[in-house]
């Protein structure tokens, strides 16, 4: 027999003594009713855990924002991002940006979203060939595109739109609400610990 | 990991003479009770999200057998392979061996205290593997070579002076004396590890049986960068953390990192599902689950089942008055607090740990706040009920308690002790020590009665 | 509550207050006759099993319990000035029963008619001209298992709010664990000092004259850290005591 079969039989055999019946009966819990205007609350939470939220109406107007973003904050123009969004007019905005995996000396990262959760300000970041994981983690800036249409109310919502676009989960889903952080030194919150130090989301329409 | 629990008074009582120590426990109620309470005012029913949590967990256990193996299949699926450890030993050398066959060299890994149970950073080091931990809290616990002192703020025992002095000395670089930048520093000193490990390790928060995925809530991005960037990941887990569906894990996700830190959600929560797909740019192309036994499939089915619903949230301990008082080293193992005087004497040996499950009040301040309403004050007394079949008590305890059975079961006996023992006390009022009580008369003076009982004073007044 | 009416109370005074501060016992007579009710006290009363139970040895708390419940099988209501006991009483003795059956429905039925002393006068009598008074400040330490097993929080504080020149300051952590515990206090002497420390400090940030609770244990621990302490001024107090007052 090996562990894995001796293991299951242990389960199995203290399950026949005593299959508790107390997990029956409990109500399913209901998740929150969503708010009939998701993108406030959205805009609400995700500013409250660090994140920085920029509204533009159109998705043509992301590369100008993004120009504008970096020029604030004193960065060079150029950034990686998902292969998904370089067909964006970049260079108008004179950005030098490329469409790949990122590497270690990424300076700014840009990334759509698979959707994003209001209950909690997160994005929901799905891996794939045209948005590889590593945008949104190495550089010290994350920028996230996201249409407002895609902001759902809990992450029970998020779970059942991946089934109905994708089947399958991906090999990674992330979610993200705000810059990397660590409380480990005497409980002081810190931002910047691992991942990075700023998350910034467009917001794209109404 | 090697367990000290039998020294735990000496260590609680070291842990109360060390101001330092005492000045960090003193953050506790600003940083985790009172966080806590208000990320919970936020939710609109937290009762019945503690009920469904519960019920998700039992689920789980109830047919865990089936999970594991629904878990099983769709990990593999995935491009994952699963194996099974019966013991940390085997967990050990599970690993030691994919890290092997895959000719690893650097392994980082995220914090996870399955790997602390098992001691597995000593192991691999052992072996030969440059092992990094890049949790914040536990990369300072390795420089200093020390255990964590709680399970999710493991170096909260450690003030900021102290880690400047370690990472100008580990470092050898100037001295910081600023949080943000030794967070800074460390960040420095650990991303070339991150880009050049060959493997690494994470636990894993919750595993979804539909999917065959590893869970994981994260803040700092180590979790992800272990997770991410090495060609192998490897994550290891107890059998118990199987959930059923990503819905369920949903729910839980709302408790979690409420009754861990009293944050709504933590920074990253990651699904991690298989390998590298066709096309991929990025992810690790081996990936290798170790579901861990080590003792949990003897509690299902006995009443320490309750136990495996736990998921490692903290709030036990941060919200108990012993921890509060003497912080997580006195437990002498790998989980503190309320959840360790369980799972220690379960886990490490009951022989090892007779203190433990006794050096509670009782208060009942962590089943109140438990997120899985884990019964802990009743599963304490049922170990404490075990130690005295087993006889692990000292005998001038266990018979005190025949004595006082013994006695109360007989009025007329008890009521001529309690008459002499009222007198008696009287008398020696005022005293700063008594034979017996000396462990009350250390911090306390002795209470003085009145010197009659109730019952003869009710007596003399309502004579029949 | 008229005289023909009036429920057969049954007083379970508790070890603790048989032994060391029986006043507390006739406190609790006099806010229940006050109140009304017809107080039975049965002479046989030892303690609830509490010491045992809680050390891990069940069979002599079950001994206990049927001896409870035979002393007051004919008593409506059982009182108990003491959140503790009540909480065995009514929480615990089910559970150590729960596998009996000849048992278990004589001791569920104790367990359904006993309740703490301020819960009881809440619920059913209606209080309106306390016994007592007390002329200063007080303050309300939240015993352990009254708050978590009974739910007693809100009753004793209405009761206090009706006491004639009292006045009510709250401590901070009220609900905190003052380190008592039953033998937790001497086994572990030492964290059960550190923790009564921690709960005199509260009591002192409020400056009130009095500090009072509704288990005696708790109040040995307390009124023995502060006197160890230096603090000889800070009374110690049962509620029972406060609200009942010196008897004429």
């Amino acid at each position: 027999m090996s562990a894995r079969d001796r293991i299951l039989a242990r389960v199995a055999d203290a399950q026949t003594v005593n299959r508790h019946a107390y997990a029956d009966g409990q109500r399913r819990y209901q998740a929150p009713a969503p708010a009939s205007d998701l993108a406030p609350l959205f805009g609400e939470r995700a500013t409250r855990l660090g994140s920085e939220v920029l509204r533009v109406e159109d998705l043509l107007e992301v590369p100008a924002a993004v120009a504008r973003y970096l020029a604030t904050y004193r960065l060079a123009p150029r950034a990686v991002c998902w292969p998904e969004l370089i067909a964006l007019p970049w260079s108008r905005a004179r950005l030098e940006v490329e469409a790949r995996a990122a590497r270690d000396d990424d300076a700014v990262g840009l990334t759509g979203a698979f959707c994003a959760i209001a209950e909690t300000g997160t994005l929901m970041l799905l891996s794939g060939p045209q948005t590889p994981a590593t945008v949104s983690l190495l550089p010290d800036i994350h920028i996230a595109v996201l249409g407002a249409a895609n902001i759902v109310a809990t992450m029970e919502v998020a779970w059942a739109r991946v089934r109905a676009r994708h089947g399958a989960l991906p090999r990674a889903v992330n979610f993200v609400s705000g810059p990397s952080r660590t409380a480990d030194v005497e409980q002081t919150v810190t931002l910047g610990a691992h991942g990075p130090r700023a998350v910034s989301i467009i917001l794209v329409g109404n | 990991m090697q367990i000290t629990s039998a020294e735990f008074k000496r260590k609680a009582s070291a842990a109360l003479r060390d101001t330092q120590l005492q000045h960090a426990l003193g953050r506790m109620q600003s940083h985790f009770v009172d966080k806590r309470a208000a990320a919970m005012r936020e939710l609109p029913d937290v009762e019945a999200l503690r009920d469904a949590a519960t019920a998700i967990r039992a689920r789980a256990l109830r047919d865990l057998d089936q999970y594991l193996s629904q878990f099983e299949r769709a990990a593999t699926a995935a491009g994952a392979e699963v194996h099974w450890a019966e013991t940390a030993e085997d967990a050990n050398r599970i690993i030691t061996e994919i890290a092997r066959a895959q000719s690893v060299r650097k392994i980082v890994k995220s914090k996870s205290m399955v790997t602390e149970e098992c001691a597995l950073n000593e192991h691999l080091e052992r072996e030969g593997f440059e092992v990094v931990e890049t949790d914040l809290g536990e990369y300072i616990l390795q420089l200093a070579h020390e255990p964590p002192s709680h399970i999710v703020a493991p170096v909260m025992h450690k003030n900021k002076a102290e880690i400047a002095t370690l990472f100008e000395e580990k470092h050898r670089r100037p001295r910081l004396d600023d949080i943000a930048a030794l967070v800074g520093e460390a960040r420095e000193i650990l991303r070339p590890h991150f880009l050049t490990a060959d493997m690494g390790i994470s636990g894993a928060n919750f595993l979804i049986a539909e999917t065959g995925s590893v869970m994981l809530f994260t803040n700092e991005g180590n979790g992800r960068l272990a997770t991410t960037l090495p060609r192998v990941h490897v994550a290891i887990a107890g059998i118990e953390k199987v959930v059923p569906t990503l819905d369920d894990a949903a729910v839980l996700a709302r408790l979690l990192p409420r009754s861990a830190t009293g944050q709504s959600i933590t920074n990253y929560v990651s699904v991690l599902t298989g390998t590298r797909r066709d096309g991929d740019l990025d992810g690790p192309q081996h990936m290798h689950i170790v579901l861990l036994d080590n003792g949990r499939s003897r509690l299902l089915g006995t009443s320490m089942e309750p136990m495996l619903r736990c998921i490692r949230c903290g709030a036990c301990m941060n919200h108990c008055p012993v921890y509060q008082n003497i912080g997580g080293h006195a437990y002498g193992w790998v989980y503190p607090g309320p959840m360790g005087a369980v799972l220690t004497p379960l886990y490490a040996g009951i022989e090892k740990s007779v203190d433990l499950p006794n050096a509670s009040t009782f208060c009942g301040a962590c089943v109140a706040v438990c997120p899985v309403k884990i019964p802990l004050t009743d599963l304490m007394r049922e170990l404490r009920s075990r130690q005295l079949a087993q006889g692990l008590r000292s005998s001038a305890e266990r018979w005190g308690l025949r004595a006082w059975s013994w006695a109360a079961q007989r009025p007329n006996v008890y009521a001529w002790i309690a008459r002499a023992a009222a007198r008696l006390l009287r008398r020696l009022s005022g005293r700063r020590w008594l034979p017996g009580l000396s462990n009350w008369t250390g911090g306390r003076d002795v209470p003085t009665p009145e010197g009659r009982t109730f019952r003869e004073l009710y007596r003399d007044r309502h004579p029949k | 509550m008229n005289a023909a009416t009036a429920p057969r109370v049954g007083l379970f005074v508790t070890c603790l207050v048989d032994l060391m501060r029986p006043r507390i016992g006739f406190a609790a007579l006099r806010l229940l006759e006050t109140a009304g009710c017809r107080v039975v006290v049965p002479d046989a009363q030892t303690c609830c099993g509490q010491p045992g139970y809680n050390a891990g040895e069940f069979d002599s708390a079950r001994a206990l319990a049927l001896k409870l419940a035979d002393e007051f099988a004919d008593c409506e209501y059982v009182v108990v000035p003491s959140g503790s006991c009540a909480g065995m009483i009514r929480v615990h003795y089910p559970t150590l029963f729960a596998h009996d059956a000849i048992h278990r429905e004589r001791v569920a039925q104790l367990a359904a008619r006993t309740y703490e002393l301020t819960d009881f006068l809440v619920r059913f009598a209606n209080v309106t001209a306390l016994p007592g008074r007390f002329e200063g400040t007080l303050t309300y330490h939240d015993a352990c298992s009254g708050l978590r097993e009974l739910g007693i929080q809100r009753q004793p504080r209405a009761l206090l709010a009706k006491l004639p020149g009292a006045k009510l300051v709250e401590m901070p952590d009220a609900t905190t664990c003052c380190g008592f515990g039953g033998t937790f206090s001497n086994k572990y002497g030492e964290i059960s000092s550190a923790m009564a420390g921690r709960k005199c400090a509260a009591i002192g940030q409020t400056g009130a004259d009095a500090v009072v609770a509704g288990d005696l244990g708790c109040l040995l621990n307390i009124e023995g850290r502060l006197r160890r302490l230096g603090d000889d001024n800070t009374k110690v107090l049962h509620v029972a005591e406060v609200l009942a007052g010196e008897p004429e």
